[in-house]
């Protein structure tokens, strides 16, 4: 059994988190707009090597990124 | 850390009254100056604490739910009695902190944490959420940190942000023998506890006792492994969220009555300081006035 997201290349927490955006977005304008607030983030990362710190990146971008790539750079990750 | 810094110069100050005219003068407005500054940190930290308290209640409410959420994602490793595979491979550490300090110990307590962990078994990496902890252990442990984020404990911790830090942990290129998540564990209002959750491999899983009564996929497992990473991502963020609000609290609140204190004091130091040069004054003025008498 091989889903399509997974084919994709996106992880299953992405799947969730598109599904649960999509689920946010569908509702009520008054339940949306607090129900938005749940899925922000705005976190930052940075990757480290050799015990020296790499360049701060946004987290959501770099992840869209990284499933574009597993994807094979075909399939647009959001 | 105020009172220390403090102390010193309030020895200084008490010696000098003794010392010619002039000089008094200048420390009673020493003093006035003195307490003014400490009256306004006082007023900051009173407000911080204010805050901290509005903000704890909705904190200590995300933790209950997601202890809750945590121990029912939990519930199937502890009844598929699954245990972390002793491999030669490296273990994974996540430590949730927050970027933000005035918050008591709670930082240095997980960094003291992860170094006695390192110490005791060097074949770690480590995974960091939050500026403090990444400043601390940035110092000591520079050579085992892999990733680092950024930006997390703003606000109560969202699924999204779990979901986003556990992706990218999953998108690291090395394979890890165990994964365990280190947060500090809220006991009460005044005591936490750095405390650590697992969260298991695919091979851990799979090889787990009890888990073939679970009848699932093989090749689900690995979404299962995502998901629960993610779930005990969400319940340590949470839980130390609260923990960090509870502290800032009471480090705030120990600074305001710190700060009374010190105010109190330097209230009846000022008031001695201005009676004693009023006195020195009518001294003067008396003596002067006696010996213009007697010409």
């Amino acid at each position: 059994m091989v889903f399509a997201w997974k084919a994709a290349g996106l992880t299953y927490n992405r799947y969730l988190a598109v599904a649960a955006r999509a689920v946010r977005r569908s509702l009520k304008e008054e339940k949306r707009l607090q129900a938005e607030r749940r899925g922000e983030q705005e976190l930052r990362f940075a990757k480290w090597q050799n015990g020296k710190m790499g360049e701060l990146k946004n987290l959501g971008e770099a992840n869209a990124a990284a499933y574009t790539q597993a994807a094979g750079g075909s399939a647009p990750a959001s | 850390m105020l009172s220390r810094a403090a102390r010193p110069a309030l020895r200084a100050v008490a010696t000098r009254p003794a010392a010619p005219n002039a000089a008094t003068y200048a420390t009673l407005r020493e003093i006035e100056g003195r307490l003014k500054s400490i009256r306004n940190i006082e007023k900051i930290t009173n407000t911080m604490k204010i805050v901290a308290s509005t903000k704890l209640n909705r904190a200590q409410r995300a933790m209950q739910d997601s202890r809750v959420y945590g121990a029912t994602s939990n519930a199937v490793f502890e009844s598929a009695e699954t245990k972390a595979l002793e491999s030669d491979k490296k273990k994974l550490l996540i430590v949730c902190s927050s970027d933000k300090g005035l918050c008591g110990g709670i930082h240095s307590g997980l960094s003291r944490y992860i170094r006695r962990r390192t110490a005791e078994d060097p074949n770690v990496e480590l995974v960091l959420i939050g500026e403090k902890v990444r400043a601390q252990l940035g110092r000591t442990n520079a050579k085992d940190i892999v990733l680092s984020f950024a930006g997390a404990g703003k606000d109560i911790p969202t699924f999204a942000e779990a979901m986003n830090i556990a992706d990218q942990i999953i998108l690291l290129p090395n394979e890890y023998a165990d994964v365990e998540i280190v947060y500090n564990k809220f006991i009460n209002a005044t005591s936490y506890e750095p405390t650590s959750v697992e969260a298991f491999s695919e091979e851990a899983i799979a090889a787990s006792p009890n888990f073939s009564a679970f009848e699932v996929d093989e090749e689900l497992l690995g979404n299962l492994r995502e998901y629960a990473l993610a779930n005990s991502l969400y319940h340590a963020l949470s839980e130390g969220h609260a923990c960090e609000i509870s502290a800032r609290r009471n480090a705030m609140d120990n600074a305001s009555k710190n700060a009374g204190e010190m105010i109190n004091k330097y209230q009846i130091l000022f008031n001695r300081t201005r009676q004693a040069v009023i006195t020195g004054e009518l001294v003067e003025i008396i003596t002067g006035a006696t010996a213009s008498e007697d010409m």
